[in-house]
């Protein structure tokens, strides 16, 4: 068999795997702990939890916790702030991901697309997926860099503020509140990429 | 369909299938016509009726006009009313991708650009693969089509999902349909030219007996997909210029470039020995 009938068959193949997934229904397989419908709906950004997850892994709790010699402890709390740093940034990447979806909602709507733009952003969505996981992994076994993660919030919280402003604006328009509240409700999108 | 490799000489089995896709087929048509669905998708009905004459007229050419008789004239009938059908098979597509991104201007623009890109690179692949294999030149030509085809309808697809552009189910099945049938041609196509031979007799037969299969399960899809009226079309959702979107979407690409750096800093922070 030549290379090219290989790689025909092997198209065929993945083209049929790729028709079955953008045919299936994303909400029907929308992963629950992804869903931001009701994270939206409360209206508040992670962003703004910051502090309180700055405290819960700072490492003056560790370091007075060592010095009273209680290694057992220390390594406990170390393990439990370690998995609210973990929850906080998928939290983030949960803000994130709004953001990115909300762009593409408006993208859809615009009368005339950019293609640079849209390259860009999905070029910044995937890369940020990559990174995110990337960092998730080494947030689990390795120590918080807090300081960054700090930035990171910062970034989300000014990208939303600047949003909201934008969309307060165009409030006037009542297609498009009603196109945004539907799209954002109803979870979809989210699995991308 | 049945005039994809040869009119003559059909077996039984094959003859079979054949008489089911007619019927799914003529089923499909009759419910284009009574449920009004005709009038909102011309191209389609067309397609589902140019279909049914291809094979009335092979059948035709089969029994009364060339019985037995694999001429070239047989072939070349064949092979020019499956073009026709195949260039009805794009208009039709065409047809329901408008239905579906009618509302959404800038995504139909933007994604016709990038089509025509991706198109021409897969063209210029299969004319490469043909140049190669002139024996199989028009099997090459046919898979060639589907391949362009399918890739896409794809690509459509996937723009649809990325924009969460809502599609009616109906809308879906139909252009599954259309995508399901050319990837199966692509395989068959392929794992056929790759396991047998030109002169194997059992060649031809199983390839008819596949593809009509294929094409018959498409007809009970796109039956289940029409068996009610189409739905409305949704009124037009457009903001009215496109400054919105030219003022916004730089401020949010630019934010998560932004964020997308601080994710950096700190993945490279995490990489210096503590």
């Amino acid at each position: 068999m030549s290379s090219v009938l290989l790689l025909l068959g092997f198209v065929g193949v993945l083209l049929l795997a790729l028709l079955a997934w953008v045919l299936r229904d994303p909400r029907k397989f929308a992963n629950p702990d992804d869903d931001l419908a009701s994270k939206e709906e409360l209206g508040r950004h992670h962003v703004t939890y910051f502090p309180q997850v700055r405290q819960a892994i700072g490492a003056e709790d560790f370091a007075f916790l060592a010095s009273r010699g209680l290694p057992k402890l220390t390594n406990r709390v170390r393990k439990e702030r370690r998995r609210i740093a973990l929850a906080y940034l998928a939290c983030l990447r949960a803000d994130f991901l709004k953001l990115w979806r909300l762009a593409r909602v408006i993208a859809s709507m615009s009368p005339q697309v950019g293609a640079a733009q849209e390259f860009a952003r999905l070029r910044l969505g995937l890369a940020f997926s990559l990174r995110y996981e990337i960092i998730r992994i080494k947030f689990f076994f390795g120590i918080a860099p807090l300081p960054e993660l700090g930035s990171l919030s910062e970034v989300v919280s000014r990208l939303s503020v600047r949003l909201e402003t934008a969309m307060k604006n165009l409030g006037e328009s009542a297609a498009l509140a009603s196109k945004l509240t539907s799209s954002l409700h109803d979870g979809r999108g989210l699995d991308t990429p | 369909m049945l005039a994809f490799c040869s009119v003559s000489a059909f077996p039984l089995y094959v003859r079979w299938i054949w008489a089911c896709s007619v019927l799914a087929q003529l089923l499909v048509l009759a419910l284009l016509l009574l449920k009004g669905n005709f009038r909102k998708l011309p191209f389609f009905t067309t397609y589902v009726g140019l279909n049914l004459c291809q094979a009335a007229l092979i059948y035709i050419m089969l029994t009364y006009w060339h019985p037995g008789n694999n001429s070239s004239t047989d072939r070349i009938v064949s092979w020019v009313s499956e073009a026709a059908t195949l260039v009805v098979q794009a208009l039709a597509t065409t047809e329901l991708l408008r239905l579906v991104l009618n509302p959404y201007r800038g995504i139909w623009g933007l994604a016709w650009r990038i089509l025509a890109g991706i198109s021409s690179v897969v063209v210029i692949f299969v004319v490469i693969d043909a140049l190669r294999n002139f024996d199989w030149a028009i099997v090459v030509a046919d898979r060639g089509y589907h391949l362009t085809f399918a890739t896409a309808v794809i690509v459509w697809l996937l723009f649809i999902r990325y924009y969460a552009v809502v599609v009616p189910p109906a809308y879906k099945l139909l252009l599954g349909g259309f995508c399901f049938y050319s990837c199966m041609t692509i395989l068959i196509n392929t794992v056929i030219q790759a396991i047998w031979y030109r002169n194997n007799p059992y060649m031809e037969p199983v390839w008819q007996a596949v593809t009509i299969m294929s094409f018959a399960i498409v007809q009970v899809v796109w039956a289940a997909a029409l068996r009610r009226p189409l739905p409305v079309e949704a009124p037009r959702q457009n903001v009215d210029s496109s400054s919105l979107y030219f003022g916004v979407s730089p401020v949010i690409n630019e934010q998560l470039r932004l964020l997308n750096e601080r994710l950096m800093r700190l993945w490279k922070l995490e990489e210096r020995p503590h």
